[in-house]
């Protein structure tokens, strides 16, 4: 114990120096994440915890060395990326079009209500055997679940926004004689654009949960498939380096919305 | 005060009347409920009069102004615009509410400019339309704002400058500042006045607030509760030009119209 207080003490003593808020914060989260690991070293070397249960640090940066220098994590991340970006964007921008789209058609949306419910309901992944009997155990089958997962969130988030527009927004426009397509542009698409963003912040998630969960079921590449042949082989270092790689994808992602939700906000 | 009322409701169309409500009577069905709003409430606006309509809380008074406005179709009666039945909302009728209601999203000269878009008027000719009212009414230089950035006062006269842009018959004004600090109505009142009676506008105020309405209006007609008939109407003989609501308020005409009106609001149902 006293040497991990050591190390606590040790990574204080660093930013006693007056440093741009920013930086401090960057150096506190690398320390964070550097005293975890480091708890985690010693509390295997000194066999408090078993290793073939959680694997090592020090193990974990050599498989990841390993796995770069191959071209195998690159590869397998980058694939894994593009399906859920791919199905991101059909899923999201579709359903985002569709939610909106129903503003137009009470109708329509109130016959498809029920049914769009149940949808919501139903654990997507469940579709998953479904879906790459239909599109094969090939990236299309990923893509296709990680669109019909986001473009249901995509579609009743951006029913819901269109309804939280103030209706006294669509009562002025009514007075000023709109018709309800003009006021669909005017006011409609641009109130609901907070609510569409938020859900494609969901979606980055539901994409990445739809691309491995499809490589889990079915594949013979991508960032699941090496978690789960990883974790058949009780290789555990490998299966953190996949997870590790798949939170710099999901952190990629979300840095982009972050750009685009800024660029939106009013 | 009834006879007033009466004969004040009930004279004959006089050929400059812009707005008329005719016996207009509105009732909903809620559930197994029918609602009676408005009982029958009739007048007149002549061009270029601001017509105050005070009344009880939830005397109807925002149903009321709905049918003007040609959004509710009423039960009974029927209001005219210009001689024109309202039957839909048509753009004759402009209105400003409480809430500005700008579009958060768009530069206070977009919003300016929303009726005139809506009327698929040319964008170079609404654009200097609203350019025009931007520079005359004191918000120069904060055309590219956001309405974001502007104060509540600020927000309120772009509402207004939204409203002239597109030159309604008639402006209809729902409690356009009780969400105001009192500082700032007072001035807006007085803003909007000038405003109004400068580009010759007819306009309806509907308000809780007495002070208001008299500071503002040339009549004031006073409802009774909900459902709601016309209980008075007062001629407000003040000079139109430069009331000052704040020199108002210690005016003894302004204090007798005040007691007069409050009195007319307190008296109990089934006695108009």
């Amino acid at each position: 114990m006293s040497t991990l207080e050591a190390t606590q003490a040790g990574s204080g003593r660093a930013e006693r120096h007056t440093l741009p808020p920013a930086l401090k914060i960057a150096l506190l989260q690398i320390a964070l994440l550097a005293v975890l690991l480091a708890a985690w070293e010693l509390a295997i070397r000194f066999g408090w915890i078993a290793v073939y249960l959680y694997g090592r640090p020090s193990g974990i940066f050599a498989k990841a060395g390993i796995l770069i220098a191959n071209g195998e994590l690159l590869r397998d991340a980058a694939l894994t990326a593009w399906e859920a970006i791919a199905g991101f964007l059909l899923g999201t921008l579709l359903g985002s079009a569709v939610g909106l789209a129903l503003w137009l058609f009470p109708t329509s949306a109130a016959v498809l209500r029920p049914y769009l419910i149940a949808l919501n309901g139903l654990p997507k992944i469940a579709l998953a055997p479904l879906i790459i009997v239909w599109f094969g155990i090939g990236i299309s089958s990923k893509i296709a679940i990680a669109a019909i997962i986001t473009f249901i969130v995509a579609v009743i988030t951006a029913q819901q926004g269109a309804k939280e527009v103030d209706e006294d927004l669509v009562k002025l426009m009514r007075s000023l004689g709109a018709s309800r397509w003009k006021t669909w542009r005017t006011v409609i698409i641009p109130g609901a654009m907070p609510w569409i963003v938020s859900a494609f912040r969901l979606n980055v998630g539901f994409a990445l949960i739809g691309a491995v969960v499809g490589e889990y079921i079915a594949s013979k590449e991508g960032l699941g498939y090496m978690i789960y042949y990883a974790g058949v082989l009780y290789d555990l270092n490998s299966v953190w380096v996949g997870i590790a790689a798949l939170m710099a994808v999901a952190l990629l992602m979300y840095g982009a919305i972050d750009i685009l939700e800024r660029r939106l906000r009013f | 005060m009834n006879a007033l009322a009466k004969v004040s409701t009930e004279q004959p169309a006089a050929g400059s009347a812009v707005l008329k409500a005719d016996n207009v009577g509105v009732a909903f069905r809620t559930g197994q409920q029918y609602v009676e709003a408005i009982r029958n409430v009739s007048f007149e606006l002549q061009q270029g009069e601001t017509l105050a309509i005070v009344g009880p809380s939830g005397c109807g008074k925002s149903t009321l102004f709905n049918a003007i406005a040609g959004l509710l179709r009423p039960t009974r009666g029927h209001v005219e615009v210009a001689g024109r039945r309202v039957d839909a909302a048509t753009g004759q009728v402009g209105y400003m509410l409480q809430k500005d209601l700008l579009l958060p999203w768009r530069s206070v000269l977009d919003n300016v400019m929303l009726g005139l878009e809506v009327r698929g008027s040319a964008k170079a000719r609404s654009r200097d339309i609203a350019m025009k009212l931007i520079k005359a009414y004191g918000l120069a230089g904060f055309e590219n704002a956001k309405p974001a950035t502007l104060s509540g006062g600020m927000r309120q006269r772009v509402a207004i400058m939204r409203t002239l842009a597109f030159d309604p018959q008639v402006i209809l004004l729902d409690e356009p500042f009780s969400a105001l600090d009192f500082q700032t109505r007072l001035l807006l009142q007085a803003d909007v006045s000038r405003i109004i009676a400068e580009h010759g506008k007819s306009a309806i105020l509907v308000t809780h607030d007495i002070g208001e309405a008299i500071a503002m209006a040339d009549r004031v007609l006073v409802l009774s509760a909900r459902p709601a008939t016309v209980r008075a109407l007062h001629v407000i003989d003040l000079p139109k030009v430069g009331r000052d609501p704040v020199a108002l308020r210690t005016d003894s005409a302004f204090q007798n119209y005040f007691a007069r009106i409050w009195a007319d609001l307190e008296m109990p149902p089934g006695t108009a």
